[in-house]
């Protein structure tokens, strides 16, 4: 496996272009989480189809008359999964496991997996967007709260990192 | 002159292909940078590798200045792109949790679609567990709604907070990005290991660091304060000359006008 990374200051300005090419054709940003939510909401409508659109929130996601799923930045996910398996296939990179650190096991570590994913995903709705759609977009427009919301991201990882040592040292 | 979508370029089948392309760029710098392992993307809170606050900062640096010098040689119009709303308390809380999330789960959204296409099986049951999150959150949304809107305060950028020119704002945010690329070196170097640590020269570093101050500072000389005004939505139609087309109001999910394709273009979103 090829473990040797770009330089981070030189993906920083590829990632910034990519950021002003998206402002400069749509007007927006990129994101992600919202994609996520709209797959959920997705499912919800197959099971539970009235129980779904009367919700207040999930109805949103039904707007105009659409699938929730004929969404910007749902294909924008779908871009991210090929440019990333492109990257990843001429590295010789794909490779199926779990990224844990020496001493975790690997239940546990799905396990927080999943749980890390439930309160991510609760969070990005909660505050509008998740690192890149609210963070990277928000702060690249200068947008007071997304600056906000960055270092918040950070406090709390920092003062939970201790917590979860054992996963990853 | 952008946002070319604002402007009737495209239409909103078109813009889906617009996403597909950002979206492969987007994923792919973001696997270039390693982030699609979480070991890579935790390590910066356990102070070993900075990669993450890096890419960030600098993507954040190149994105705003050249949202600026568009505006300046009058390629956007800024009024025209979507800026976030402010809703201060639910962004702190939702920040502070998306953290713990992070550091527990080791991913943030976007990364974790990289780590499961790259057949990290972690990655894939974060994915599962950010869509169990999200429906929670829509199930609860009535207890939530009240807590969803606290703080509201419009569309708050940073200049107009300060009382600063956005120039200023621009350069003051490339000087704290190198402020914090200096400590962050330092603390990973400490602690860090340094096989696996990014080499650059520090030749290259310093040039790199003087051109950005550089830009900086024309801007905080150059730029037009007044280009930056953020227009009420009635100012929105398109000037003279353009071609017309449907312009999207900034608030109110009213009915929006058609575009040539018979979709109707819907409000914007943040993520």
């Amino acid at each position: 496996m090829n473990k040797r990374y770009a330089n981070p200051y030189a993906i920083g300005v590829c990632l910034g272009l990519v950021l002003l090419f998206s402002f400069y054709t749509m007007g927006r940003g990129v994101g992600s989480s919202a994609s996520f939510a709209r797959i959920g909401t997705f499912a919800m409508g197959l099971v539970a189809p009235e129980h779904t659109e009367a919700n207040a929130y999930f109805s949103k996601y039904f707007r105009g008359g659409r699938s929730p799923l004929m969404a910007w930045l749902v294909f924008l996910s779908l871009g991210a999964g090929l440019g990333a398996l492109f990257s990843a296939f001429i590295a010789n990179r794909i490779k199926g496991e779990v990224a844990r650190g020496p001493a975790m096991g690997v239940s546990a570590r799905l396990w927080l997996a999943l749980f890390g994913g439930i309160l991510s995903g609760f969070a990005a709705r909660l505050a509008r967007g998740c690192t890149s759609g609210q963070a990277l977009t928000g702060a690249s427009e200068l947008a007071f709260g997304s600056w906000v919301f960055m270092f918040c991201i950070f406090g709390g990882a920092y003062a939970t990192a201790y917590l979860f040592r054992k996963e990853w040292l | 002159m952008g946002p070319l979508y604002k402007f009737g370029w495209f239409d909103f089948a078109y813009s889906f292909q617009i996403a597909g392309l950002v979206g492969f760029f987007f994923g792919f710098v973001l696997e270039r940078a390693g982030f699609g392992d979480a070991r890579k993307l935790t390590a910066i809170f356990y102070l070993r590798d900075f990669a993450v606050l890096k890419v960030m900062f600098t993507a954040i640096v190149v994105c705003s200045l050249g949202l600026l010098y568009f505006s300046l040689f009058g390629w956007i119009d800024l009024a025209r792109v979507h800026i976030l709303p402010t809703y201060i308390w639910p962004q702190i809380v939702g920040g502070l949790i998306l953290g713990v999330g992070f550091v527990m789960g080791g991913y943030c959204p976007t990364t974790s679609i990289v780590a499961t296409v790259t057949g990290k099986l972690d990655g894939l049951i974060f994915i599962v567990g950010m869509m169990l999150g999200s429906i929670i959150f829509a199930e609860l949304f009535p207890l939530l709604q009240s807590f969803y809107e606290a703080g509201g305060m419009g569309t708050v950028r940073l200049p107009d907070l300060f009382h600063l020119s956005p120039g200023v704002i621009a350069l003051l945010i490339s000087l704290m990005a190198l402020g914090v690329y200096w400590v962050a070196e330092r603390v990973e170097q400490k602690f860090g290991n340094p096989d696996e640590l990014p080499k650059g020269s520090p030749k290259a570093k310093r040039i790199a660091a003087g051109i950005l101050v550089l830009l900086g500072l024309i801007l905080a000389v150059g730029y037009p304060e007044e280009r930056y005004a953020q227009k009420p939505v009635t100012a929105l139609l398109p000037p003279k000359g353009e071609k017309a087309t449907p312009i999207e109001q900034k608030t109110a999910p009213v009915e929006k006008p058609k575009s040539a394709s018979g979709f109707k273009i819907v409000e914007d979103e943040g993520c």
